[in-house]
């Protein structure tokens, strides 16, 4: 049988139709990309359920748990009923744009042949929003009432984190278009807005009973040190997750960029994410040469690196996480010594190292360009933004838990403080065949004393 | 009861009731309820248990 001699529209046609294959094999890598992130950043939320009961004295450990599931679950429908909303309606400031497409009840809120990205992309978001959910669950252990924690968790996991977000990660984003923001990694809009909303719901909250005796620091001993280490090393796994879901994965020929449209590639990701552990670590440990600290120093590098994590040498970027690994340390030492109960760290590790390292891209990336018209990368415009940062978490997070302390709805009574959670409200134990004595002041010295 | 095609050629939102606002805007409005109604309940499960421990 003779071969048909092929016609330029025979050639078209298979060409258009190769093209078609690659193009949706494009999409369902780039839904595969997405999905993976968002499972792998679900670690971070089985970290941060080890690490805060871990930190927990052991009356106080499944009211720490059962806080931050739930933390995850109210996150979740928040961010698909209103967090998304928010992200798309207010680049522009606190002025809502029209976008019924990203209301609960688009078309493009659930599965939709001819959409594989919001979908993808609103899970990932979510998942950012329950981090800070997170964050602040480890610094109010053993005190808040869980109904408080709730309203608190889902304002800032569903509500600031993603103003900060459409102001500074989104294209249109007034803080990338008037001042060149770059925050790739979510130094700002997470680990700042979350860092800082904690700090703002702390001192209406107030210590632990114990805390402080004549206004001097005492240390509450976790009751499982090693859960709160394994637990601190499952957040970091879950940062790979969360990193990756902070780069752009995109069709045609572009490649990776970061979120501001500029190129990257994961490799870059890759020498700064590892660098900036290492250096966290190590900067913790000469802090403090204490295990909790030292395994949070993984924390404090990467996100001491994150705002620049496309950009630094990755030299600098173990310099900077090992300066921010001590500082941070000697930060969570001046807000005990303010009389702050942060039973975790968590505004030393994210709030003020989220805050320093928007700036520190400001330092060491000054002039760097952005594309599509938006002004170069700069220390002035970086430091605004930081302050802005700041203040989007501890605004409604100190004007709302103070609200709830004037209404006694965000502290349990003392005497449930002192039998423990567990025992009152959560009418369960979590070691049922042992006896840990619960009130009893720990003999370890206090791990900042020394600093 | 809810779908939304009656077939698959040229389907984009396909999910149940994509072709019914009102009952999309209804269910959201359910998911809020949810939310509001388990802290309304974990509340009044605080205020019941914390009752005979309340300071002084």
């Amino acid at each position: 049988m003779a071969l048909e001699t092929p016609t330029l529209e025979s050639l078209q046609a298979a060409l258009d139709a190769q093209q078609a294959v690659f193009a949706m094999h494009q999409s369902m890598n780039m839904e595969v990309f997405y999905w993976w992130c968002t499972a792998i950043m679900l670690m971070i939320h089985a970290g941060f359920l080890a690490y805060e009961m871990g930190a927990s004295r052991s009356k106080n450990a499944l009211a720490a748990g059962i806080k931050n599931i739930l933390a995850l679950a109210t996150i979740i429908p928040a961010f698909y009923l209103f967090g998304w909303w928010i992200y798309n309606a207010f680049p522009g400031g606190l002025l809502p744009a029209s976008v019924p497409e990203a209301l609960p009840w688009s078309d493009s809120m659930g599965p939709n042949v001819s959409d594989m990205a919001t979908g993808i992309f609103w899970g990932a978001f979510a998942l950012f929003g329950a981090t800070t959910g997170s964050i602040l669950s480890g610094a109010v252990i053993e005190r808040i009432r869980v109904s408080a924690f709730l309203i608190l968790t889902i304002t800032v996991g569903s509500v600031a984190w993603i103003l900060a977000g459409a102001w500074g990660w989104h294209p249109d984003g007034w803080l990338l278009t008037k001042l060149g923001y770059h925050d790739v990694g979510a130094s700002g809009v997470v680990h700042a807005v979350a860092g800082f909303f904690t700090l703002g719901v702390l001192i209406n909250l107030g210590a632990r009973k114990g805390k402080f005796i004549n206004g001097v620091a005492q240390t509450i001993a976790p009751h499982s040190l090693p859960m709160t280490l394994i637990g601190l090393m499952m957040i970091i796994f879950g940062f790979f997750g969360f990193l990756g879901g902070c780069i752009i994965f995109n069709g045609g020929d572009i490649g990776w960029t970061t979120i501001y449209n500029t190129p990257t590639n994961l490799s870059a990701f890759a020498f700064n994410t590892l660098m900036g552990f290492s250096g966290g670590v190590i900067g913790c440990y000469i802090a403090t040469r204490d295990p909790f600290w030292t395994m949070s120093g993984g924390l404090v590098g990467i996100i001491s690196v994150a705002a620049g994590l496309d950009l630094y040498d990755p030299a600098l970027a173990f310099m900077i996480a090992t300066c921010m690994g001590v500082l941070a340390v000697k930060f969570a030492k001046i807000l005990e010594n303010k009389g702050i109960d942060d039973a975790v760290g968590a505004v030393a590790v994210h709030g003020f190292t989220g805050f320093v390292a928007v700036i520190l891209v400001g330092v060491f990336a000054d002039g760097t360009p952005n594309v599509d018209g938006n002004p170069a990368i700069s220390l002035q415009g970086q430091s605004i933004a930081a302050i802005v940062m700041a203040l989007v978490g501890f605004i409604p997070g100190y004007g709302i838990s103070l609200l709830l302390k004037k209404m006694s709805m965000l502290r349990v009574p003392d005497a449930v403080e002192d039998l423990g959670i567990d025992e009152v409200e959560i009418l369960a134990k979590p070691y049922p065949e042992t006896s840990v004595p619960a009130t009893r002041p720990s003999e370890v010295p206090n791990k900042l004393a020394n600093v | 009861m809810g779908a939304s095609i009656t077939e698959w050629e040229n389907a984009a939102a396909y999910f149940t009731f994509a072709d019914n606002p009102l009952a999309l805007v209804l269910f959201s409005i359910g998911v809020a309820t949810i939310i509001i109604g388990v802290i309304a309940s974990i509340k009044h499960h605080e205020d019941k248990a914390f009752d005979k421990y309340k300071d002084k």
